[in-house]
């Protein structure tokens, strides 16, 4: 849940920045100072209603648990006659409304009222809570926020970013194959600033990404390396490439090690790499050659012409003849920004329209994402997977114990059902014969239908259970597992694989 | 079970052979304050079972036999001139001061009788010209009807059938019961033996401590799914009516303390729901089944409360 919001806001971040660096203007300025103020009105509110909060936390535990004044009144020996000047929302209408005197609850010292003496959540867990995440990750997050908020606002560093973003685009590999339209900025712009804030946005947010316990900003990351690569039409060398790929690797690592996940990794990326070098299209060496050779006479050809070394575009008899003319009319050193106008727009008529080109672009896109980020697909279904579980044994573990049998009990029967040994439908105190026909042995039997007693006790009434009863269920899961386990053969085994996949 | 009924129960076996069902399914009708009606033939010990029920329990008992002549006026009580003190007398009937009341072929009663009957059992009071007599507590009738020679009978209609918590069937007694009965009716009637081991009071205390028990909201829900999937069976022209799913509640909770339970199960309600529910429902003619049929395939479809997981921390 949590992590769902943290990454739709940082998309959404992304995306206001994105707007302000296009269109600067008044709206576009409050909109990212209002997007960048949001993650601080949570903490506000705990920080303002902090009593209000604590209050409205433990509500579904009194739901679940009925307190001890509920079940027996008498014997709490909490309430009292009334006596004049007792405050009249302590008086206990119900049992006085049966009595003919008023009863008054009392409170013992130090009690707040409404505030339940124990308190726990069985829903959550321990790793999730926000203290333990230590200073550096506050730090980097400030740290993080200030650079981004100097780098829009400051107007030195905003046009230091775009000239560096002109740099690049003249750096590209792709300078002639599509037209840019620089950004306006001065022609000795420095950068300086704008390189220093930037370097710390990104180590900051590299910080982050390692200390986080999330995969979410880790594909953010992995999807900003690609969408930068794709948009400056720059390409990494194939060792940083590689090391990039390497650095998220570790990180997803650094989690918990789990063998079995990085084996189903490493087949991804062999599967994927076997399908690319396989399936991709090679161009074909006679092809090549012949394009070649038209290539160089065409250049040759111009070159004869114009004088001067220029690729153009192959195909425009139209295109030349202009340009003869112009060169004959003794015009063409005076202005080739006329010609080149005139190449370029014959070139329109025979190009595709614009919108095709996009979708490639957008299909490129999303292949290379898909590519980047299926391999990791693995780990974060299994790290998903774990949560579940931990948060299934963290219900075993609840200070209720009745929620805990019951929990417990249904986790038997859903390990009993995929072996397909269960009773079907009937209630589970008649389980037992069932579970003999299908060869369980008869102990096993009779201890299920005792914990099965124990569930109903658990389920239906509202006693309170104990402890032992508790460690009596898990013995029982305990048990259930092992038999399972050793029963199954191997169809079997993995039919248990991947049902323990999917609910547990 | 419970000891001290435990008790009642072996003191009416003394009487009774091989019938401990069936005595246990009428105690829990007594302990959820309904009424039963015995579906049966002649002779197989209705009458001697009432009064066993009512001598060891210390019971007031009482037995009409209903033929189509007797009126309304002899179960209610009628009011009598009296000359020397000039005012009107009120003269009991048979249902005033009596705990258990069994009524002989109640088919046999005119339609008027059959209403007044069943009138007092709802309201456990009758009036009579204006004056309102409670009934004592606690008050059960057991009314049988024989379902052969039903000739010129009054059939009870569905809508009357409805009031009556538990429809039992006794049914002859096997090979050893019907031998023990026969040696033991050689000396003295054994109904002479039944000794009083509950008091009235204690029944009533007991009563009360039926309604304490819980009924949680799972199994609500199954009581409501399983009615609610009743009337929309293929086979049903008319399913469980509300009452039916209040008197399902009511007598899986006597049964679940009758077993010494204080909450009801899934498998208290599927124990009592062929004697609370077979009577009604009405199938349709052409789907050639039982009433029991039918509520037996809903027991099989419909997912008992251990199954249909609507607990708290518990995730499908």
């Amino acid at each position: 849940m949590r992590g769902r919001r943290t990454g739709g806001y940082a998309v959404w971040l992304l995306l206001t920045a994105c707007l302000y660096f296009f269109e600067n203007n008044t709206g576009t300025r409050i909109l990212l100072v209002c997007s960048l103020l949001l993650p601080l009105v949570p903490t506000l509110r705990r920080a303002l209603m902090a009593p209000d909060a604590e209050k409205a936390a433990p509500r579904f535990r009194e739901q679940s648990m009925p307190t001890a004044a509920k079940s027996e009144p008498e014997d709490a020996g909490s309430l009292r006659l009334y006596q004049p000047g007792d405050p009249l929302n302590r008086v206990h209408w119900k049992l006085s409304a049966g009595r003919d005197t008023l009863l008054v609850r009392e409170l013992a010292e130090g009690q707040e009222k409404g505030t339940p003496e124990q308190r726990s959540f069985p829903g959550e867990l321990p790793s999730r809570s926000r203290s333990n995440r230590g200073p550096v990750f506050i730090i980097c997050q400030a740290l993080f926020a200030a650079a981004l908020i100097l780098l829009l606002l400051l107007p030195e560093a905003r046009l230091g970013a775009m000239a560096l973003a002109n740099r690049i685009f003249r750096a590209s590999e792709a300078v002639n194959a599509y037209v840019y339209h620089p950004f306006p900025v001065p022609a000795h712009q420095s950068v300086l600033l704008a390189c220093v804030l930037l370097s710390v946005l990104l180590l900051s947010w590299l910080v982050l990404t390692v200390l986080s316990r999330r995969s979410v900003p880790l594909l953010l990351t992995m999807t900003g390396c690609v969408l930068f690569q794709v948009y400056f039409g720059l390409s990494f060398p194939l060792w940083l490439q590689i090391l990039l790929f390497l650095f998220f690797l570790c990180v997803l690592l650094q989690r918990p090690w789990q063998k079995k996940a990085l084996l189903l990794m490493l087949g991804c990326v062999a599967v994927i790499g076997l399908a690319i070098s396989l399936l991709w299209p090679r161009p074909d060496a006679a092809t090549e050659a012949a394009s070649e050779a038209v290539r160089d006479q065409l250049s040759r050809t111009v070159q004869e012409i114009t004088g001067r070394t220029a690729e153009l575009p192959s195909g425009s008899s139209e295109v030349r003849h202009t340009h003869t003319q112009s060169l004959s009319a003794g015009e063409g050193i005076a202005r080739p920004e006329r010609e080149f106008q005139l190449i370029t727009r014959e070139e329109e008529q025979f190009s595709m329209p614009h919108w095709v080109n996009y979708l490639k672009i957008a299909g490129l896109l999303l292949l290379t994402v898909a590519v980047i980020v299926l391999p990791f697909l693995p780990f974060v279904l299994l790290q998903a997977r774990e949560k579940k579980a931990l948060a299934a044994r963290a219900v075993f573990q609840s200070a209720d114990i009745s929620a805990a049998v019951c929990a417990i009990l249904q986790h038997t029967v859903a390990w009993l059902d995929a072996m397909a040994c269960g009773g079907e439908n009937l209630p589970f105190r008649l389980w037992p014969p069932a579970l003999i026909r299908h060869g369980l042995p008869e102990a096993y039997a009779k201890h299920f239908g005792a914990c099965a007693l124990l569930y109903e006790e658990a389920a239906y009434s509202e006693h309170t259970l104990s402890e032992e009863q508790r460690q009596e269920a898990l013995a029982l899961l305990e048990e259930t597992e092992a038999l399972l386990k050793a029963r199954a053969g191997l169809r079997q085994r993995l039919r248990l694989k991947y049902k323990e996949f999917l609910w547990i | 079970m419970r000891p001290e009924l435990d008790k009642v129960v072996s003191e009416i076996e003394k009487v009774i052979a091989g019938k401990r069902d069936l005595i246990l399914k009428i105690l829990t009708a007594l302990l959820s304050d309904g009424h039963v009606l015995l579906d049966d033939v002649p002779g197989v010990g209705k009458t001697t079972l009432a009064v066993a029920l009512s001598r060891s329990m210390g019971l007031l008992c009482r037995r009409v036999q209903f033929t189509p002549d007797v009126l309304p006026s002899d179960l209610v009580g009628f009011s009598l001139y009296d000359r020397e003190s000039g005012s009107f007398l009120y003269r009991p009937g048979v249902l005033y001061q009596t705990n258990l009341l069994l009524g002989d072929e109640i088919n046999r009663a005119s339609s008027k009788t059959q209403s007044a009957l069943l009138e007092a059992m709802e309201e456990r009071q009758v009036t009579v010209d204006g004056q309102t007599y409670p009934l004592q507590k606690p008050f059960l009738v057991i009314a049988t009807q024989n379902s052969v020679g039903a000739a010129g009978t009054q059939m009870l209609p569905y809508a009357q059938m409805d009031r009556f918590l538990m429809r039992l069937s006794l049914g002859y007694p096997d090979y050893a019961a019907q031998m023990i009965m026969l040696r033991e009716r050689q000396g003295a009637n054994p109904l002479d033996r039944a000794q009083c081991v509950l008091t009235r009071e204690a029944l009533l205390s007991m009563q009360q401590a039926v309604t304490q028990v819980t009924s949680r909201d799972a199994i609500l829900d199954y009581i409501t799914r399983l009615t609610m999937a009743s009337r929309t069976h293929a086979a049903v022209s008319v399913g469980i009516s509300p009452r039916g799913a209040l008197f399902l509640d009511r007598v899986a909770k006597a049964h679940a303390w009758l077993e010494g339970r204080d909450y009801v199960t899934g498998s208290d309600v599927q124990t009592v729901l062929h004697d609370v529910c077979d009577h009604r429902v009405l199938v349709r003619e052409q789907a050639d089944k039982t009433a029991g049929e039918v509520l037996e395939e809903l027991l099989r479809s419909v997912e008992n409360p251990d199954r249909h997981r609507i607990f708290p921390g518990v995730k499908r």
